[in-house]
């Protein structure tokens, strides 16, 4: 029998054959998560990268830190920290904002030892990030560059869920309003001085547990297809 | 990334009892902390069921409650739940709700119980009851003890020394030592050096003891060559060396001569000696001008009494006792100018010095009982006269005049016996809001100069009274729920149960909010069982010796109220120290956050009491 078009699955494993690093091979090989899984028991790695800019073609990833959740709670545990080596001198506008000099930038990592790592934890997990499409674009080019080919991903966008939740509830939405600071606010969440992609993670984390919380039924009866980003 | 650059790490680091631990132990924490979230009317722990981590609030508030439903307490930042659950083995015994969108620091179990095995401050933090922990940290303040002596040099509290030659005989030494009242003698050489030194132990030790005749030379039994110290030791370096030495008496040396002894004695007495003495200065005081010059070293006292820290109760004592000198020198002032008193009487004062709780100055509160033999044609003018005398003299020495006009100026309060018996009567029987104002000041009265058999004669029938009143009782209960503490400190401001009045953030009011309500408590129930006590703590040790409350439970709230008092003096000995006024108004941000805990379990107490006390005597009633 025919699919009108491939699964997931199946395109994961025609890559899979054409992928040479094992971890890239092994986040391949590992099925997706089942869409009808309930949201609070899926485990899920919280993704936040800051770059030079947001132009994922020119500019770089300079840094990336995540963590993860488990049974509805987040896991310092498994938080992770990386400062990226890039071979491009920092916009000073940069440094303003992440505080990543060069000096402390050449201490970094190599970004496919920070990506062979990152794709081994991502594997059997489903992403999160705050306004994902930045993570998600960052990460495919990088995913090119290394591997040569964009491995697909199951995403979960935090800003996006707020969005379509108010959009449903006909409330006029500023942009503003949306983001990461702002929603926690809303959600009665702790003030965070410092920025940095692990303190993102770990912030964007939390909104996502309180944004269940705040579904109805206090989300028990959602479930990962309701909450995935399309494709 | 180093966990020391995440806000969760710092934030652990100001929550007790996480506090003063060592950098790698909170991270440690911090790494293998979890973390969750739970909106708002959420159950997070229902009774029955497993829990497998330690809560820590981050943000937020959750409200716990008993099996029987009753409020435990309502919870905010910094506050643990769940702990008591993970101690004892994971099954739920308090329903914590949330009351806000709430986001908790989460301690896996594992991790929790090493944590506290390996920590004895964090152990006992979470296995002790609150009111056991207010009760350790009181006696970790009063552990201090050293503190206070250390500021006090040896040249303060030595006293002269006997000196004695090394030719006296054992008799002859013991007759002098009997004369100049003297517990140790130093044996010195003709140049003055010192030999020795001889103590009445040594009298029982070596002489009594080992048979030995008393007209040998005092060399044969003095200690040779004693441990000394010089006169700017510090009296803790003295408290050290006896208690490290086993002796009593330390010689005082300076440039090779005695000075001066030190005995564990005057160590001790040293604590309490300065208001002795202003007393003593006080009862000499040739006029009302001189009292007015020493009534104004009362802030300087208070400041000293607390750097030593003295316990509140004592404090109240000291600070009470100078005041009570002054009225009682201004009353024997006043018979040197109008004459002894034609018939007895008994000049009384009410509130604070009554109870012995004075803190500062206060308002004067005074009355007079006259004997019923009492004519006003005849007698009036005397006790006028000497009633504003006293007011008058009080008021310039800082005791400024009663804003109620309660005062042995006002006629009200100047009258015979059966007046007052009269008073009392209408007060306890028929119960009304000015009544109980009244009740408030006048149940706590004590004798301070003159005839005492007339306010006794008075209290004897008030307390037979009050025992059998129950109506009297329910509306002083309802009165003494007027103050109520605050439920704790939430993000930095006071937390109150009453949200309107939201006035907190300038400080609160320590002396409403937290020693009012214990001083009414006491007195209710004292009253109830006619029990004879005014100041507060006598009265509670007296109503838990008549098991009026459980005597458990009196010790709490005796714990509690010595906490919240200490605080309120600390402040105050503060504020005198800085060249202010003392208030009653502590700013949150002036404690620590571990003051604030404890102060919170303090009001925790207090307020369970209320509690207890508002469902017995069903005050809600009467509001």
């Amino acid at each position: 029998m025919l699919w009108p078009f491939r699964s997931p699955e199946t395109r994961k494993r025609q890559l899979a054959a054409s992928v040479e690093h094992p971890a890239a091979r092994r986040y391949l090989e590992t099925p997706f998560a089942d869409r009808r899984t309930p949201v609070w028991e899926q485990d899920y790695l919280v993704l936040d990268f800051e770059t030079t800019g947001l132009n994922m073609r020119r500019d770089a990833i300079l840094s990336m830190g995540y963590t993860e959740i488990h049974q509805g709670r987040v896991q310092m545990s498994a938080c992770t920290h990386h400062i990226i080596k890039v071979n491009i001198p920092l916009p000073p506008a940069t440094v303003v904002v992440h505080k990543i000099t060069d000096d402390r930038m050449n201490a970094g990592i190599h970004l496919h030892d920070a990506l062979h790592e990152l794709v081994e934890r991502m594997t059997g997990k489903v992403l999160i990030a705050h306004f994902a499409q930045i993570e998600r674009s960052f990460l495919h080019a990088a995913m090119e560059r290394v591997y040569g080919h964009k491995l697909p991903l199951q995403v979960i966008d935090t800003l996006a869920l707020e969005k379509r939740r108010l959009d449903r509830s006909q409330q006029p939405v500023r942009p503003s309003q949306l983001r990461l600071g702002n929603l926690r606010q809303q959600y009665n969440l702790p003030r965070y001085g410092a920025h940095n992609a692990l303190q993102d993670a770990i912030a964007t984390a939390e909104l996502y547990l309180a944004e269940l919380s705040h579904a109805p039924e206090q989300g028990h009866k959602l479930k990962l297809g309701d909450v995935l980003e399309p494709g | 990334m180093e966990i020391e650059q995440l806000e969760i790490r710092d934030y652990l680091a100001q929550c007790p009892p996480l506090t003063e631990l060592p950098d790698e132990v909170l991270n440690e924490l911090a790494m293998g902390l979890e973390i969750q979230y739970a909106r708002r009317d959420t159950n997070v722990l229902t009774i029955g069921a497993h829990n497998g981590h330690a809560l820590l609030i981050r943000s937020g508030a959750v409200e716990v409650t008993l099996e029987n439903g009753e409020l435990y307490g309502q919870l905010s930042e910094g506050d643990w739940v769940g702990h008591r659950s993970v101690i004892r083995g994971g099954t739920v015994s308090m329903t914590v709700r949330t009351l806000e969108d709430t986001l908790f620091y989460a301690i896996p179990a594992p991790l929790f119980l090493k944590f506290m095995e390996n920590h004895e401050r964090v152990r006992r933090y979470f296995t002790e009851r609150k009111p056991e922990r207010l009760r350790n940290a009181i006696e970790e303040i009063r552990g201090s003890e050293g503190l206070a002596l250390a500021t006090q040099r040896i040249s303060e509290l030595m006293k002269l020394p006997l000196l004695a030659g090394r030719n006296h005989t054992i008799r002859e030494l013991a007759v002098q030592m009997n004369e100049a009242n003297a517990q140790s003698a130093m044996i010195v050489s003709d140049d003055g050096a010192l030999n020795g030194i001889i103590t009445d132990v040594d009298f029982r030790k070596r002489v009594v003891a080992e048979g030995r005749s008393v007209d040998i030379p005092v060399t044969d039994i003095m200690t040779p060559d004693p441990l000394t110290l010089k006169p700017g030791n510090q009296a803790s370096d003295a408290l050290l060396l006896m208690a490290r030495r086993n002796i009593r008496h330390v010689p005082v040396v300076d440039n090779g001569q005695v000075v001066g002894v030190v005995s564990a004695t005057d160590l001790l007495r040293s604590q309490s000696q300065s208001t002795i003495y202003l007393v003593g200065d006080i009862s000499a005081a040739k006029d009302v001008a001189r009292l007015e010059a020493l009534s104004k070293s009362l802030p300087k006292m208070l400041v000293t009494l607390v750097n030593q820290s003295m316990t509140a109760r004592d404090i109240g004592h000291a600070i009470t006792s100078i005041g009570q000198a002054i009225t009682r020198r201004l009353l024997a002032l006043a018979e040197q100018q109008f004459g002894p008193p034609p018939i007895p009487y008994a000049f009384i004062v009410a509130g604070s010095m009554a109870r012995r709780e004075q803190t500062a100055h206060s308002d004067q509160d005074n009355g007079m009982i006259l004997s019923d033999d009492y004519h006003e044609a005849e007698h009036g003018d005397y006790f006028r006269n000497v009633a504003k005398f006293v007011s008058d003299g009080l008021n310039a020495a800082g005791y400024v005049y009663c804003p109620g006009d309660i005062m042995a100026t006002n006629d009200q309060w100047r009258q015979p016996w059966s007046v007052w018996n009269g008073y009392f009567t209408q007060w306890i029987e028929s119960p009304q809001p000015k009544a109980l104002m009244y009740s408030s000041i006048f149940f706590d009265l004590r004798c301070l100069y003159g005839d005492a058999s007339l306010l006794e004669r008075l209290q004897t029938g008030i307390l037979s009274r009050t025992r059998e009143q129950t109506l009297f009782q329910a509306f002083m209960a309802g009165n003494a729920m007027s103050h109520r503490p605050p439920l704790g400190f939430f993000r930095g401001f006071v937390l109150e149960k009453d949200r309107k009045n939201a006035s907190a953030d300038e400080g609160m009011d320590l002396k409403k909010r937290g020693v009012v309500p214990v001083i009414d408590m006491a007195r209710l129930y004292a009253l109830a069982g006619g029990l004879a006590p005014i100041n507060t703590w006598e009265r509670l040790d007296a109503i838990a010796e008549a098991k009026v409350l459980t005597p458990s439970r009196v010790d709490d709230l005796r714990d509690a109220f010595e906490f919240i008092s200490m605080v309120r003096l600390q402040h105050q000995a503060q504020q005198i120290e800085k060249g202010r006024a003392p208030n009653n108004y502590v700013p949150p941000e002036e404690l620590s956050s571990l003051e604030r805990r404890h102060l919170k379990d303090a009001f925790d107490v207090v307020s369970s009491l209320q509690d207890s006390m508002a469902s017995h005597y069903q005050t809600d009633r009467f509001r």
